[in-house]
């Protein structure tokens, strides 16, 4: 486990000069997703869903991007981009590639809706944290209840 | 030169650097917003898709000013982007006049990447390597998805160079980095062929567009949002077939 989080924060700054982001953010960024990792590693043994506890990292990890960014006064996706990047569903994208290769179409579609499934929830953790760190700027309305 | 020239300038140098270099849509908007109104203009309107920006305010007692531009790359720089944020927000505050913001936009503009091209190459590798350990290689697995990431990193920016097609460069770069994985695995340096691939490729994610496609969905700039996430389809796309061209003809 140890050795995981040692590669893990050196993917996640790797994939932070990738990217180009500020020195400082880059070893930020690398905290980020080593927190990210322990969150999708440890809950699913605590009988919680691989999709749910992948949801729940990306709203940790985007939740302290969100912080950091007010706190160094630097765009958000600094610090939110490599954080998300350990959960990306790289291995399963790979192996549905791999069974649609093999003309596997049923194994093939399988694959795909985890690879879609672990998408969605990457997104909904964003968008969880993004909102609570949005209250009261507001974006996006229904119904105009103040007129 | 009229003043709402000169700002109008200024402002369409920062979205500009913004929007090439990877920031969200709605940053881009509120950045060139607030940049207007603090130059003391009136009815400021700002329109950014994920390939143009429009501006429009309103000088009192000349009249109204209104000037695209269209911005044909983007590229993956977010150092640029918090700079440019950062001269916006000085400005805003008062703290730097008009000349000096502008200044400073073209050389941030004309600055070279933050970091050399080979500490990025180097970088791909070290993610390569990272990864293949993280989605369930071995520690051998980690030298050979290293040697395969910084070739499918160096392979993506040659072709760019070259060819200048960025979709191609992708598919080429995913292509040769299988193809060097099966090659390093084949000779039996690194064991599992799987977790190699994946570690090299994982360089290559459209990580950028992605994130933006998600967000500026969010913020309701959905013609923004759909673009960008067609753009990082399109991207995974051309990786997925640069490596099932290498895997169907060397395995």
């Amino acid at each position: 486990m140890l050795l995981e989080l040692l590669f893990c924060f050196i993917a996640t700054v790797s994939f932070g000069v990738i990217f180009n982001v500020p020195n400082k953010a880059a070893v930020l960024g690398g905290g980020i997703g080593v927190i990210t990792w322990v969150i999708y590693r440890v809950l699913p043994e605590y009988d919680v869903t691989i999709i749910f506890a992948t949801a729940v990292a990306a709203f940790v990890s985007a939740s302290i991007a969100h912080f950091l960014a007010r706190r160094y006064r630097l765009p958000g996706t600094i610090f939110s981009i490599p954080g998300i990047i350990p959960l990306l569903p790289g291995s399963k994208a790979y192996f549905t590639m791999l069974a649609f290769v093999d003309g596997n179409y049923l194994l093939g579609l399988e694959h795909g809706i985890e690879t879609m499934l672990q998408a969605g929830a990457i997104a909904a953790g964003l968008i969880f944290a993004l909102s609570i760190f949005s209250f009261g700027k507001g974006i996006g309305q229904r119904y105009e209840t103040s007129r | 030169m009229r003043r709402s020239d000169k700002m109008m300038d200024i402002c369409l140098l920062a979205g500009e650097i913004m929007l090439t270099y990877g920031a969200e849509t709605y940053r881009v908007e509120e950045t060139l917003e607030r940049m207007a109104r603090a130059a003391h203009f009136k009815n400021v309107h700002s329109f950014v898709t994920t390939t143009g920006i429009f501006l429009s305010f309103e000088e009192e007692g000349i009249g109204d000013t209104m000037q695209m531009i269209r911005v044909d790359d983007r590229m993956q720089d977010l150092n640029k982007v918090s700079l440019v944020n950062q001269v916006s927000r000085q400005f805003v505050s008062g703290e730097i006049d008009e000349d000096e913001a502008y200044d400073r936009l073209v050389m941030i503009e004309k600055a070279p990447m933050n970091y050399p091209v080979w500490v990025i190459h180097f970088a791909s590798g070290l993610a390569g390597g990272g990864f293949s350990y993280l989605f369930g290689g071995g520690v051998r697995d980690v030298f050979p998805a290293f040697i395969a990431g910084i070739i499918a990193s160096i392979s993506v920016v040659k072709f760019q160079e070259y060819l200048k097609v960025k979709f191609f460069a992708e598919f080429m770069a995913a292509f040769l980095g299988g193809a060097t994985a099966i090659g390093l695995v084949f000779f039996g340096i690194g064991q599992n062929l799987d977790q190699v691939i994946i570690g090299t490729l994982m360089p290559l994610v459209p990580g950028i567009p992605l994130m933006n496609a998600v967000r500026d969905l969010m913020s309701g700039d959905l013609v923004a949002g759909v673009s960008r996430g067609a753009e990082a389809t399109i991207t995974s796309l051309s990786i997925a077939t640069g490596v099932a061209l290498a895997i169907g003809l060397f395995l």
